[in-house]
């Protein structure tokens, strides 16, 4: 599963949020995601993706910002 | 400011049974036990006990999986017994044009989100892992419960939580009725929730020595009050929710009123952490009379504590005798936790609904598993043996009696007879 695909599962299990409505434009608090939900997510990509995240990461605004945030650190740490 | 009334107008039951008040009721007055054989997966030593649960409760279905998936399961028995007892009362979800300002909730829980905490150690210490959910403070705080309560129906009053052991939730109830009859609240949502079946939490309480054993064939009479034969208590989850409403608000708005609640008193034994006196309870048995300006005369039935423990069960009969001197042994007296277990902090609220179904009713349910079987030492009462129907019942009493000593005492009063 790619960046893209884990956000719209977990969107939909958790909010029962539409996949067609997680664009890469879409800003993540419209889709529901509040700061709690936001580490939530984030820590699904260090669960899934074996990635280690920083405690001063930058907080995305979109699910694209995300999705090269995190695309970036599953890069960046590949063993 | 002059007191007001304080009239019950919801009440909320997330029932072991898994029906609703009326099918709850019913089968207490039939002695019906909910209390079933547990056995764990828990490795390496499974927990093998008698248990009252409740299995047909999904959060998900009741509460949404939004809302549900940032609750603890405690929190999530609270939130659909308050939203039951809501609606019930003929609350609407959202707030119209009146104000809720004023409006409140105290709840009970003695063990709070102790599952989400169980889970955090199990992530670290078992599986090695160096950080937790974020969401592990906000599922595992004590005050998850009344938190979520308020925030779901708009409460912009007080929203506490009492956590007192085995009193948790009456103590909640008593300072919610408090609110109400000052005028300082106009509603009031309170109750309790609790999730004993937390590994760690089950073996403490078997280190105590005081649950009842039982296997698949004994586990439903398992729990014995004021029986020759009792072998302890039988832990339980559930919540319990009522709502207290100012009674001219209630009638002004055509509310169905369950009962009243008219006193509430509270005391200390001062002398052991988990051996109970006969003075403390004795203090508290009286204060109650005195907030409600009734006396022991008055008094139709008594919910008991009753947990069926070797120590508690004499002390409270000893109370209750000694409250209500020579006119003891006419004076009804059961302890609905044979059947509906012990649920810790919304044992107050769950025997509070059954004290007020009682007086709605005018039946009392009996001390299942007592018949032919009384300690002698808890002679001197009225033991209800079997469920009673048909009665004339004004006024009642329910008993929660607490490790640590800490005693609390409701008393309610039948919808119509205040009127009277």
């Amino acid at each position: 599963m790619d960046s893209l695909g884990l956000i719209r599962e977990f969107l939909k299990d958790r909010l029962g949020v539409e996949p067609d409505r997680v664009t890469l434009e879409a800003p993540l608090a419209a889709l529901g995601v509040d700061s709690l939900m936001m580490l939530e997510l984030m820590f699904e990509f260090e669960d899934r993706f074996g990635i280690k995240l920083a405690t001063d990461l930058q907080t995305p605004k979109t699910v694209g910002e995300m999705i090269a945030l995190m695309d970036g650190l599953i890069a960046s740490q590949k063993p | 400011m002059s007191q007001r009334r304080v009239a019950i107008t919801g009440l909320g039951l997330i029932s072991p049974y898994g029906g609703d008040l009326a099918d709850y009721f019913d089968r207490l007055l039939a002695g019906e036990s909910a209390v079933r054989y547990l056995l764990t997966d828990d490795l390496p030593r499974p927990l093998s006990i008698p248990f009252v649960s409740c299995p047909g409760f999904d959060p998900d279905t009741v509460l949404g999986k939004p809302l549900a998936s940032m609750m603890d399961r405690f929190a999530q028995l609270g939130m659909a017994a308050a939203f039951a007892a809501w609606d019930d009362a003929g609350l609407t979800r959202s707030a119209g044009e009146e104000s809720r300002d004023s409006w409140g909730c105290a709840w009970g829980t003695a063990l709070g989100g102790t599952l989400a905490y169980e889970k955090g150690y199990r992530e670290l210490w078992q599986k090695g892992r160096e950080r937790l959910s974020p969401l592990a403070v906000i599922l595992g705080m004590n005050n998850a419960a009344n938190a979520h309560i308020s925030i779901q129906l708009g409460l912009g009053g007080v929203s506490m939580s009492h956590t007192v052991a085995c009193a948790s939730s009456a103590i909640a109830i008593g300072e919610a009725f408090r609110r109400v009859r000052s005028g300082e609240a106009t509603v009031m949502v309170t109750g309790g929730s609790d999730v004993p079946q937390a590994y760690g939490v089950a073996r403490a309480w078997e280190a105590l020595r005081v649950m009842a054993p039982g296997d698949a064939n004994s586990s439903p009479s398992a729990c014995r009050p004021f029986a020759a034969d009792r072998r302890g208590l039988v832990l339980g989850e559930g919540g319990a929710a009522l709502i207290l409403e100012d009674w001219d608000h209630a009638t002004a708005r055509g509310a169905r009123i369950h009962g009243e609640l008219v006193g509430y008193g509270t005391s200390c034994d001062h002398t052991h952490l988990v051996r109970p006196e006969v003075a403390g309870q004795l203090r508290a048995l009286q204060a109650t009379l005195d907030d409600a300006g009734l006396s022991a005369d008055d008094i139709d039935y008594v919910n008991a504590h009753g947990t069926a423990t070797a120590e508690g069960d004499p002390v409270e009969v000893g109370a209750l005798r000694a409250l209500f001197g020579e006119r003891a042994a006419q004076v009804p007296v059961s302890a609905t936790k044979s059947m509906h277990g012990h649920l810790l902090g919304a044992a107050g609220a769950i025997e509070a609904i059954s004290t007020v179904l009682a007086l709605r009713e005018q039946a009392i349910p009996p001390t299942a598993h007592l018949a032919g079987n009384l300690d002698p030492a808890c002679e001197g009462v009225d033991h209800v043996l079997e469920g009673r129907s048909g009665l004339r019942l004004r006024t009642a009493l329910s008993n929660s009696f607490a490790f640590g000593g800490s005693n609390a005492v409701l008393a309610f009063r039948a919808a119509d007879a205040g009127n009277a």
